[in-house]
């Protein structure tokens, strides 16, 4: 017999599984060993029912990995007989097909037994910061990128299988590393799964199946009610993502077809799969969609499967949203982080109080560094640069945020202790954001230097780069600006932004983050809100003249309003 | 030997003031609450303190200690009311304190707000110098350079300055000599340096710490300069202390170098009651309660602990987000804000629903009903029209409510805009506020693995006996603990934290590498100077010292911390750390690896004195009678049956040692006033504490 809940409960339990997963969550940064994982952030945790429904995902998570790994684990756990399962075993899986969509995004996963049985399933994807292989953007197949690893038994009740942890140990450039970090994911589910069991205890249950029936039958609702309050309608947007270097742009052809409660995103018409690594799965495309349509209609509603369920998408098998085997995929985010743009972009007729312009830190802007020291020992890290946010109605972007994916700087003094780089310079970036009525936020600015003197590494020191916005800046929205655009100089002089790089002593690189886009006219916006960005060094004298059209005396900064209010009326006719 | 008879507790809180005397000779308790003054918050401490002579004459020169929490420091960064402060950072870095982590603390959320720096970017400058991650110097720091950056910030009007370089932790000489620079150039100008308040890895952390101190340096140190000339001048020649956030407490001038540590100043005390209650009375889960005139805190203490955690945020822009805030890196006890006080304004928003809080009217002008000048309805006009409150009999009568004033701003401010009767609104209230606590405190228990409906809930602060009831219901709480003197209760706390402080070293060692002799001077230096912080308290006997390391696998990030007993660490053997580690792991994740190197990489000490002997005096057992406590009955609204019906309403301070009331009852006494609702009966104990048990759970 099904039990049903009443809402005081109901909200103590979910709550109650909310902290559970975040309490893995927060283990992570104690027990990780890259900084991408204990200082960036880039993993999720979740955990599911019995039947490998969603029922839980951290608060602090990527949506794109957190809304692909729903859809995948649910197939990964018919990977292997299901009423074989046994207290203690772990699998592990980096499939981009059934993840997050490239080889550095391992999955580790643990049924959770009480009572003798399955109750649920805790799993988590770890971006790794190495998984072997060539890393840049421009491989043209999967077999280039890394190590592939199909859904395997890590332990086998409890037992630890070694061949496959040694297999990985010889295919990666930082072993220790890597399999700290794996080790570190188990832990997390076992932290996990610890609580599960201490709250099935406490509350007197038996599984979690009936109170996930409850939790996501509520939020699909939530979800649907949300959707009901848009016109009914096809909203279509068209977009170019810029090819890196001299590739051709990419097409994105989508339409959000709003039905009742139902929407359904079509990709017809967009670009077939491409010969570099921005090929993009079908999970982490919808993850992304779905982010979009989440964030635009009901935000506030914890995530689970339920969320998902009014949402379809159809994509062509073999386009550049849904590409098949062994497609090049390790960049996917070049692409696959334009979708919540783009949705947005299709949206903004209908709901333009509920989306922001586009987003610097879109594609997520991310830098891979590796080398050897002076002694010889591999040193390897990844960093995520966020970008200015896009501006919306009623407030100004957001500087720097990695949007739609989500994460965390590393601290300077962080890289700086894991590698011999030295950091010289992290700033905003000033003029950098949108013009609008509201302003996008502003991008930012790294200088890393390869020291020469003792310190110094051997040469080379190999960076990749995974960024975008190099040609196409994120734009603005009804009569908003464009945000700046990317940038990566190597000793002052444009380098390759698709490739590799490789750096000796003495060299510098400058990396540019995109400034977000503005939302309205700049001539209408407030005056004093210009004179405030000029003191806060945000926007420049000489661009609030151009952008703007404010004129403001200047050295004591105090707008002259007759002057704005005729320069305006001349540049708007 | 503490040979003066009294000691004196004393909390300034956002709207009173609260003084608990004891006479450790005798027992004996005396109490006072009044208005927080907060234009110059020691009035209140020179009123509250000749308010007791009157009751304890002559007692001031016979104090042997004052001891003081304050929510001065949070209130000021709240309310951005700090000084303005000056940052001096390395060249490039000026943005480390406005880019922060660059997490978005909901990933879903695309409207997410973030806090302000305390610090305008105008206001933040560079100096070309560095120092390299192992500590080198890169670029030496050129005292010019350093000159002229402070020059421009004094002439801009700085009244404080933080100071942090990159990679200060690791080398503090440039800091140093920064600080030594500023201080010659401006004798007065007060000085944060990051190597003296946060020395630890990660610069937007320890920038944001350090430029946190700075901002409300000047305001402590002037304030308590002035309270402890004023006491003197009372005739006080005993020792001052501060309660630190941590739960400890500390000498004024300690609280004055490192104000950021007494940021929880006020609201750590009812913890530590608490804490002390919990193991007096064996409860496995108490939930302490706290609600003042302007917030209501909360805290889950498990087994008689509360947690201790080394980070936390001030100013959350949404306030029960996680990441909305000001990240500050000290030892703090695991408290949160679950929402608004007494003094909460309601209001009707933009969207046309009714909204209590955040902002309070304090102390001045006060609700409406103190007949100070405030003209918007608050939490406590509502409490006074339900029926809760006395007009007659607040604060014992010493101040007279104006309930008709409170009616009339209900009525017109709220009542009317939803086209509800005045009850209704002042229902709405009273009800919305226990929503919005309820649901943070259900969030908070469960958070920390507990469950509401078997917690005890502690109720402190004046209006959290009056809304302890309504809270309780709504999280399925099964028992409430009123202690005596509740509205001041807080300030019990205060005689049971020890005088402690907590000191940390990094030193980075791979343990097969480590030099135990090292570390064993290391751990006595720490000792030694945190035994100096000590003895500006003048007591030495006695302290004891608690060492634990932290420790970690090589290559982590994060470290796991060890308590080690207390012998010499070069009598332990390497293997015997190991296993520390590998136990406390496996415990942690279920899994260690033994062949996996290991690191040291900090050290810990916190040095404390015995608590003093506190013991809560028993209620004299006068046989009374219960007819003797009833003062009679008064119409008051049932949150069961939504009217207003008759409660007993009863002197707190006749009951006697056993004395059961049923509800609907009301229990008065001059400071607080307790709800028991019709579902719900109060048994008095031997030492006062009134225990409310619901009747559908009567058998906990």
């Amino acid at each position: 017999m099904t039990q049903k809940f009443d809402p005081i409960t109901l909200e103590i339990f979910w709550r109650r599984l909310i902290s559970i997963v975040d309490e893995a969550d927060a283990s992570v940064a104690r027990t990780a060993f890259s900084s991408l994982l204990r200082d960036a952030h880039d993993y999720t945790c979740m955990f599911t029912d019995s039947q490998g429904r969603e029922l839980v995902q951290g608060t602090l998570c990527t949506p794109g990995m957190a809304g692909a790994m729903a859809l995948g684990v649910k197939r990964i756990i018919h990977s292997f007989p299901y009423n074989e399962y046994k207290p203690g075993d772990v699998i592990i899986v980096n499939d981009p097909w059934l993840l997050a969509g490239h080889l550095n995004d391992v999955c580790v996963m643990s049924p959770v037994f009480y009572k003798e049985r399955i109750v649920a399933f805790t799993s988590c994807v770890f971006h790794h910061s190495d998984i072997g292989g060539r890393v840049a953007s421009d491989n043209r197949e999967v077999y280039e990128e890394g190590l592939f690893i199909p859904p395997l038994k890590l332990y086998e009740a409890g037992a630890l299988n070694e061949a496959v942890l040694n297999l990985i140990r010889w295919n990666v450039r930082t072993p220790d590393q890597v399999i700290g970090d794996i080790r570190s994911q188990v832990a997390s589910n076992h932290v996990c799964a610890e609580k599960v069991v201490e709250m099935l205890t406490d509350e007197g249950l038996d599984d979690l199946d009936d109170l996930a029936e409850e939790i996501i039958c509520r939020t699909e609702t939530s979800m649907r009610m949300a959707i009901e309050k848009i016109p009914n309608g096809h909203y279509c947007y068209q977009g170019l993502i810029e090819g890196a270097g001299k590739r051709e742009d990419i097409k994105i052809n989508l339409t959000v077809k709003v039905k009742d409660t139902d929407i359904v995103v079509d990709f017809d018409g967009t670009s077939p799969q491409v010969n570099w690594g921005v090929n993009v799965v079908y999970d982490f495309t919808y993850a992304y969609v779905f982010m979009a349509l989440k964030s635009a209609f009901d935000p506030d509603i914890p995530i689970n499967e339920g969320a998902t369920r009014p949402i379809q998408m159809v994509a062509p098998d073999g386009c550049v949203v849904n590409c098949s085997f062994p497609a090049a995929v390790a960049a996917r985010m070049q692409v696959g982080h334009f979708m919540t743009e783009m949705v947005f972009r299709a949206l903004a007729p209908a709901v333009p109080d509920r989306i922001i312009a586009g987003c610097g830190g879109t594609p997520a802007q991310t830098n891979i560094f590796y080398g050897r020291d002076r002694d010889g020992n591999p040193w390897h890290t990844m960093i995520i640069r966020g970008g200015g946010m896009g501006a919306g109605s009623s407030m100004d972007g957001h500087h720097c945020a990695i949007f739609p994916a989500n994460g965390a700087n590393t601290p300077v003094e962080i890289l700086e202790s894991d590698t011999p780089l030295i950091v010289f310079e992290r700033s905003l970036l000033p003029d950098s954001g949108g013009p609008g009525k509201k302003r996008g936020g502003l991008g930012r600015k790294m200088v890393i230097y390869v020291p020469d003197d003792k310190l110094a590494p051997l040469y080379p020191v190999t960076i990749a780069v995974q960024a975008g916005r190099f040609r196409y800046p994120p734009e603005g929205l009804f009569e908003g600006g464009y945000g700046s655009k990317a940038i990566f100089l190597k000793n002052g002089e444009p380098a390759d932004s698709s490739g590799l790089t490789f750096a000796e002593p003495g060299d510098s690189v400058e990396f540019h983050s995109a400034g977000g886009g503005g939302y309205g006219s700049p001539f209408e916006r407030d005056p004093e809100e210009v004179v405030q960005d000029v003191r806060n060094g945000y926007v420049s004298i000489e661009k609030a003249y151009e952008d703007y059209g404010v004129i403001m005396m200047p050295n004591s900064l105090e707008v002259n309003e007759a002057a704005t209010t005729a320069y305006r009326e001349q540049r708007r006719s | 030997m503490r040979n003066k008879a009294f000691r004196l507790g004393c909390d300034i809180g956002g709207t009173f003031t609260d003084f608990v005397l004891v006479n450790d000779e005798t027992g004996a308790f005396s109490i006072y609450k009044c208005l927080t003054t907060p234009s110059d918050p020691s009035d209140a401490v020179e009123i509250g303190m000749k308010a007791l002579e009157k009751q304890v004459p002559e007692f001031v020169p016979e104090l042997a200690e004052i001891i003081h929490g304050t929510t001065l420091v949070i209130n000021a960064i709240i309310e951005r009311k700090g000084a303005r402060t000056g940052l001096i950072t390395t060249k490039g870095f000026r943005d480390v304190l406005e880019l922060g982590r660059e997490i978005r603390y909901d990933a879903y959320d695309i409207f997410s707000e973030y806090p302000k720096a305390l610090v305008p970017r105008s206001l933040r400058t560079e100096v070309d110098e560095r120092i390299t991650s192992d500590g080198r110097v890169l670029r030496p720091l050129k005292h010019d350079e350093v000159k002229d950056v402070t020059r421009a910030l004094l002439d801009a009007g700085i009244e404080s300055i933080a100071i942090c370089l990159i990679n200060s932790y690791e080398n503090p000489e440039h800091e140093a000599r920064v600080k030594k620079l500023v201080e010659e150039l401006a004798p007065d100008l007060s000085v944060s340096a990051s190597y003296e308040v946060l020395p630890q890895i990660r610069e937007y952390e320890r920038t944001s710490t350090t430029v946190t101190n700075a901002y409300v340096k000047p305001i402590t140190v002037k304030y308590l300069h002035k309270l402890s000339t004023r006491l003197q001048s009372l005739g006080f020649n005993g020792k001052l202390f501060i309660m630190l956030s941590s739960g400890g407490i500390t000498t004024a001038s300690t609280a004055g170098e490192f104000p950021v540590r007494i940021i929880e100043s006020g609201p750590t005390a009812a913890v530590i009651a608490s804490q002390h209650y919990g193991r007096m009375f064996g409860i496995k889960d108490i939930f302490c309660f706290d609600m003042g005139g302007t917030t209501a805190k909360s805290c889950l203490i498990q087994k008689g602990e509360a947690g201790l955690v080394s980070t936390f945020e001030v100013g959350r822009v949404q306030r029960f987000k996680k990441g909305s805030g000001l990240p500050i890196q000290v030892p703090v006890v695991d408290l949160m804000e679950i929402g608004a006080g007494g003094g909460s304004i309601a209001r009707i928003n933009k969207m046309g629903l009714l909204q209590v809080g955040p902002d309070s009217a304090g102390a001045d002008p006060g609700p409406v009903c103190y007949g100070l000048g405030g003209e918007n309805p608050t939490v406590t006009d509502a409490d006074l029209t339900l029926g809760y409150l006395d007009p007659n009999y607040f604060l014992g009568g010493a101040m007279l409510l104006d309930l008709d004033a409170a009616h009339r701003a209900i009525d017109e401010k709220i009542a009317k805009s939803l086209n509800a009767t005045l009850i209704e609104a002042a229902f709405g209230i009273h009800d919305l506020i226990n929503e919005t606590m309820a649901a943070a405190a259900k969030t908070h228990i469960a958070e920390k693995g507990g469950n509401p409906n078997s917690v005890t809930l502690t109720a402190f602060g004046g209006a959290g006996p009056v809304h302890a009831y309504g809270l309780a219901r709504k999280i399925g709480a099964p028992r409430i603990i009123v202690p005596p003197l509740a509205g001041v209760g807080s300030a019990l706390g205060f005689f049971t934290a020890p005088v402690a402080f907590d000191l940390i070293r990094s030193h980075r060692v791979g343990l097969d590498e480590a030099d135990f002799n090292t570390i064993e001077r290391l751990f006595k230096d720490l000792e030694k100077e945190s035994s100096a912080i000590l003895k500006q308290s003048g007591e030495v006997d006695g302290i004891m010292f608690a060492r634990s390391i932290d420790m970690r696998f090589v290559g982590q990030g994060a470290e796991t911390n060890l308590p080690v007993a207390n012998k010499a660490f070069n009598e332990w053997e390497r293997y015997e750390i190991r296993s520390l580690f590998d136990q406390a792991y496996k415990r942690l994740y279920g899994r260690t690896y033994p062949d996996t190197r290991v690191e040291l990489i900090s050290f810990r000490v916190r040095a404390s004195l015995p608590q003093p002997p506190f013991q809560i005096p028993r209620l004299v057992s006068s046989g009374g009678s219960l007819q003797n406590c009833i003062k009679g009955k008064r119409e008051a609204f049932s949150l069961i049956h939504r009217k207003f019906i008759p409660f007993t309403v009863v002197d707190r301070l006749k009951l006697f040692p056993g004395a059961t009331i049923n509800g609907p009852a009301i229990i008065e006494e001059r400071e607080s006033t307790i709800v028991v609702g019709e579902d719900a009966n109060a048994k008095i104990d031997e030492c006062g504490f009134v225990w409310i048990t619901f009747s559908r759970s009567a058998d906990i």
